[in-house]
């Protein structure tokens, strides 16, 4: 009866084990969609305003003439 | 953001950039600037297409993550900060002050 119990027992453990690895898989996943140190940076064009006009930037204007700073920050009026 | 307005001197001496991003509008963010005394742009990623293209949108905040790029002048990722590391930019200040990254 013990035996029975206990194999019971490591079945539900493995299949336990079977259906959460796929959720450790999506934990690990944060950030694997960033682009890597050696790939090309994403171009894109973005607004921001100068105090008198909305102006734009265009990332790839910076190629072959600066380097480029990218800071990402969750929201404006907090610290970072 | 302070922390690299710090540096911006030995960053533009370094032919550098600095652009923040964030979701916020381009008006809140003119704002934020001002009042603490940001004078690189910080550019409003309205929407979150380009976070989201750079793979840090985070479901949590519903947006970004603190996340510090350095991109070479051929346009390639040289340095990257996430989160906590994020913060202290000397990592991004030497490698822009690296011989190569001056050519």
């Amino acid at each position: 009866m013990y035996r029975r119990r206990s194999v019971v027992l490591a079945a539900l453990l493995l299949a336990g084990l079977f259906t959460s690895a796929p959720l450790f898989a999506q934990g690990n996943k944060e950030g694997s969609g960033m682009p890597k140190v050696g790939d090309v940076a994403p171009d894109f064009t973005l607004k921001y305003f100068d105090g008198s006009d909305e102006k734009e930037v265009k990332l790839s204007d910076y190629r072959g003439k600066k380097n480029v700073v990218l800071a990402f920050y969750i929201f404006a009026f907090t610290g970072g | 953001m302070q922390n690299f307005q710090q540096n911006l001197k030995a960053l533009e001496a370094a032919d550098t950039q600095v652009l923040g991003v964030s979701m916020d509008s381009p008006f809140a963010n003119k704002a934020f600037a001002d009042q603490i005394g940001v004078t690189f742009p910080l550019l409003s990623d309205w929407g979150g297409k380009v976070t989201r293209e750079y793979g840090i949108y985070k479901d949590e905040y519903q947006a970004p993550r603190r996340v510090n790029f350095l991109i070479g002048k051929d346009g390639k990722i040289m340095e990257e900060q996430v989160d906590r590391d994020a913060i202290d930019p000397k990592k991004i200040v030497d490698a822009c002050q690296r011989p190569k990254m001056k050519s």
